[in-house]
């Protein structure tokens, strides 16, 4: 899956393991991989720019080329183009732990039966069968399942945040309504911790979830990726060091909004919508040659993130539905040689499933939603079956406060609907539609989503199997940290929100 | 004479096969337990005998169901299959009444779909009955009369017309119009009070009364149940005392915060249709929703069946997969399963007095063969009867699956 595209990382925890790799390209022994292992956010395999093939190049001819060949995600080019909120994300304080005896599904396709795994500094130490321990925390994990820590790629928890008011009918923070390219925001500045479905998210097994801006503009703005735990500011839910996706939107919600009265000079038709996406490429690519020449212009913040797009800075998340409206994109990245790291909600991605798999370019579906608009009267239960048969990269997403406390089920019912056309899924490759694939889809497939050693101690312990309705997060580990204990006398910690008003939580 | 030729050729009696299922766990919902390893006969489209390794007789076609679930053919308590096809196109859009003449007599039943994907699609995942309810009316607080639906292979699914009457307190519904819940509570009242007041006994003339006052009648004699969408307490117990002082049978849909007045709903005797999956505040009528809202419910004595499941997407779209989920995802917060699959098949059946929802001698035979555990939302529904037919469980879904599968083989082989 070296095929896939990654956004560079603009986080100051980046710094130095970026610089190193600049410098430790003169030591020239740096293999890929560890490279990958070590400077995960920095070295990553991509078509574009940053690729490790170019790299490797640049450590051949010498760090000197690599300085111009390369503009580094650091050297940003506009001070509007950097993250606006850093990350103030802090584990608390764990202590070691082994889980003995379970019924582990590793996330990359691999199943360990009455299996063990240590957790050590926030890191996975060890996955395997009777590991040696000395002195950790023991639990006995015998009829238990342990997964990664779910991850949900669509979330629009903390800025659609429930109870709705009445301001959110005109004045959300879902989505900047005031032009069909409101590419220059950032949704991190308009995150509310204290949305309930946070926490909601966090009991059933979510540990690492994005927040995408919404599909009323063509271009959205930049997403950002947190923690769903307990906390006052979005800075210290913020996963450190993430790369940073971009939302885009195709197809019927873009054109739906024009010729109303507050914006009578957007698109109001598909070929309207597309026309607009590659004027702005092509301006975006202006400005980025310009900036590479060193010409000067005027800051354009919006110019800058689509230039950011193309220079492979940020991750591209689409929202489209239609088959035409997907192959039509995919043509649009290649006219402009950008990469489309996923579609979301692809509803009919199940009809180009070859072309998706070519292109490298995931898809983020649901189980079973459809009917409520026309771009989703083709769809199937079998998408993600028939994608996942086909050989290309799929998983499941929420984009609901609700399905996003239940993206186990959601694949439990997609691999139904796959048996349903005869396909047949084991729970050990299910289990990767919501943890090693939406890793690779956030760019942090070296840190989450997988049992392996060095691995963030991301996951959750499951009172059963997790395709089954039945089952339940026992424990939930972030970080090594436990951040939900289903056995604790009060497991549901309130929101602020919640506090002080009506009850809140389940009788156990 | 075609007319009634056609009648006799689709005639259920007619098409019903006699056969036997053997071999499934059998629920009959007679019982607490099942019947494990059941002979089920069935001649005429009715259920003969269900016995625990029964014999079978020989000149019947026998179905295996070794490894197999057989429950009633599930019932979802409030949707609104068969009123809509598609949220994109208005014209098949028929929930609500817009028309100020019809409030509370703004019947469904005229406009019933059975060719609706969405039908189809909600059978093939068991579901076999329906309440269909209309959306707000313009005259507060009314959406009109409900229909019961039962599935069939035809576009004729209704089952009951008229089997509730539906109003909507509260939610911010008619906030625009009303300004206050007073106003609705009043309005509700007012109606109630107002128009033509037949006896219990002589139920006026339909033909005598404007549909909106024929409505109201059958409440106002018990005839019908008046469902009331409500999710606060102070609603929830507003609707209790409604029940008590004109002497009506109310059934609470949503029920958001009926948790906290499961009590006097109990003893009220007043049922609650529930989402059991409704755990999020979506507005302040709704704080403190909770999963085990169904448990606390049916402890407390209340009769409980789900509806309004999937969330606003679901509920219409996938009416048959949500209820299963739903009944699940309540079993896993304290629900007995027992309790659960009543919810699911007897119990809203008898709320809207429609017959079925148990499996017994002399009952029709409408019931699912499953491939598992019914309320494992990833368990498949393999055959579907209703009085005795298999009604087909392929769909829209299947073919396009099916066309698309075999280009991604095609692509494979070469």
């Amino acid at each position: 899956m070296s095929n896939f595209t990654f956004g560079g990382c603009r986080e100051p925890s980046e710094i130095a393991p970026l610089a190193f790799v600049r410098v430790g390209g003169l030591m020239g022994a740096v293999t890929m991989q560890s490279a990958i292992r070590f400077f995960p956010c920095a070295a990553r395999p991509v078509r574009g720019r940053n690729s490790l093939v170019k790299i490797a190049i640049a450590i051949l001819l010498g760090a000197a080329v690599a300085a111009s060949a390369f503009p580094s995600p650091l050297s940003a080019r506009s001070s509007w183009d950097n993250p606006p909120i850093p990350s103030r994300y802090v584990a608390p304080a764990r202590q070691s732990v082994i889980i003995r005896g379970a019924t582990i599904l590793v996330g990359d396709g691999g199943r360990i039966d009455d299996g063990d795994i240590l957790l050590r500094n926030g890191k996975i130490a060890r996955v395997g069968k009777d590991i040696a321990s000395s002195g950790e925390l023991e639990i006995d994990g015998r009829g238990l399942w342990i997964t990664p820590g779910l991850i949900d790629v669509h979330s629009h928890d903390g800025t659609f945040v429930l109870p709705l008011l009445d301001i959110d009918s005109h004045a959300g923070d879902v989505t900047e309504g005031s032009d069909i390219n409101v590419a220059d925001t950032w949704i991190e500045t308009a995150v509310n911790p204290q949305d309930v479905a946070f926490s909601r998210a966090l009991r059933a097994g979510v540990t690492t979830l994005q927040i995408l801006p919404g599909s009323t503009p063509i271009f959205g703005g930049h997403a950002v990726v947190v923690h769903p735990v307990p906390a006052a500011t979005l800075a210290e839910m913020k996963f450190p060091g993430a790369p940073v996706g971009i939302k885009m939107a195709c197809g019927e919600n873009p054109k739906s909004t024009g010729g109303k009265a507050d914006h009578k000079d957007w698109p109001t038709s598909r070929q309207g919508v597309f026309s607009y996406m590659r004027a702005s490429f092509q301006a975006a690519k202006d400005y980025l040659a310009n900036e590479r020449s060193g010409h000067a212009q005027p800051n354009d913040p919006k110019k800058a993130a689509l230039a950011g797009l193309l220079a492979g800075d940020f991750r591209l998340h689409m929202h489209c539905y239609r088959a035409s409206d997907l192959a039509a994109m995919l043509d649009l990245a290649d006219e402009f040689d950008f990469r489309i790291t996923a579609f979301h909600h692809a509803t009919e991605a199940y009809k180009i499933a070859d072309r998706l798999k070519a292109a490298g370019t995931c898809a983020a579906v649901w189980s079973d939603w459809w009917g409520y608009k026309a771009e989703t009267l083709d769809a199937v239960r079998a998408n993600a079956p028939i994608l996942e048969h086909a050989g290309a990269c799929v998983m499941m997403h929420s984009d609901s406060p609700a399905v996003g406390q239940r993206l186990n089920i959601e694949a439990a019912k997609a691999a139904a609907a796959g048996r349903r056309i005869g396909l047949a899924f084991s729970a050990e490759q299910m289990i990767r539609w919501t943890t090693s694939v939406p890793a690779r889809a956030l760019g942090l497939e070296d840190r989450i989503g997988t049992l392996a050693a060095g691995y963030n101690a991301d996951l959750v312990v499951w009172s059963g199997d997790p395709f089954s309705i039945y089952s339940q997060p026992r424990l939930v580990f972030i970080d090594g940290a436990i951040r939900f204990d289903r056995s604790d006398a009060e497991p549901y910690a309130a929101t602020d929100f919640e506090l002080g008003r009506i009850e809140y939580g389940e009788v156990k | 004479m075609a007319a009634a030729a056609i009648f006799l050729l689709f005639h259920p009696a007619l098409l019903a096969q006699d056969f036997a299922v053997v071999g499934a766990k059998t629920w009959t919902m007679t019982s607490q337990k099942p019947v494990e390893n059941a002979t089920i006969i069935v001649r005429s489209g009715k259920i003969v005998s269900i016995e625990n390794s029964g014999t079978v007789p020989p000149d019947l076609k026998v179905i295996a169901g070794e490894s197999k679930v057989v429950t009633p053919g599930f019932f979802n308590a409030a949707t609104q299959i068969g009123l809509i096809e598609t949220g994109a196109i208005a014209a098949t859009d028929d929930r609500a009444s817009d028309w100020d003449r019809l409030g509370a007599g703004f019947d469904v039943s005229r406009a019933l779909n059975g060719n609706s994907l969405l039908v189809e699609l909600a059978r093939a995942d068991g579901i076999t009955g329906a309440f269909v309810y209309p959306s707000a009316s313009k005259k507060m607080p009314f959406g009109g009369l409900a229909a019961t639906v039962k599935m069939r292979n035809t576009v004729e699914i209704l089952d009951r017309p008229a089997a509730s009457l539906v109003a909507y307190l509260g939610d911010g519904v008619w906030k625009n119009a009303s300004g206050s819940r007073a106003v609705e509570w009043q309005a509700l009242r007012m109606a109630l009070e107002g128009g033509s007041r037949p006896s219990r006994t002589g139920a006026a003339d339909k033909a005598e009364m404007k549909p909106d006052d024929w409505a109201l009648s059958r409440v106002r004699a018990r005839e019908i149940p008046l469902s009331i969408f409500a999710d606060r307490e102070s609603d929830i117990r507003e609707a209790i005392k409604l029940a008590k002082e004109f002497d009506i049978r109310i059934v609470i849909i949503g029920g958001a915060q009926a948790w906290r007045a499961a009590g006097d709903l109990a003893e009220a005797k007043i049922p609650v249709v529930v989402s059991p999956a409704l755990n999020l505040p979506y507005n302040y009528d709704k704080l403190g929703a909770r999963l085990d809202n169904a448990q606390l419910l049916a402890r407390a004595g209340v009769e409980i069946a789900f509806g309004l499941v999937g969330g606003r997407i679901s509920s219409n779209y996938n009416a048959g997969l949500a209820l299963r989920e739903e009944a699940g995802i309540a079993v896993a917060n304290g629900l007995p399963y027992f309790a659960a699959l009543r919810a699911v098949t007897t119990a809203p059946r008898t709320i809207y007095g429609v017959t079925g929802g148990i499996l017994t001698e002399g009952a029709d035979a409408d019931f699912v063969i499953w491939d598992g555990d019914p309320i494992e939302p990833s368990t498949l529904a393999l055959k579907v009867y209703s009085q005795g037919i298999e009604l087909p469980t392929s769909t829209r879904q299947d073919a396009l699956a099916s066309r698309y599968l075999e280009h991604v083989d095609k692509k494979e082989r070469r």
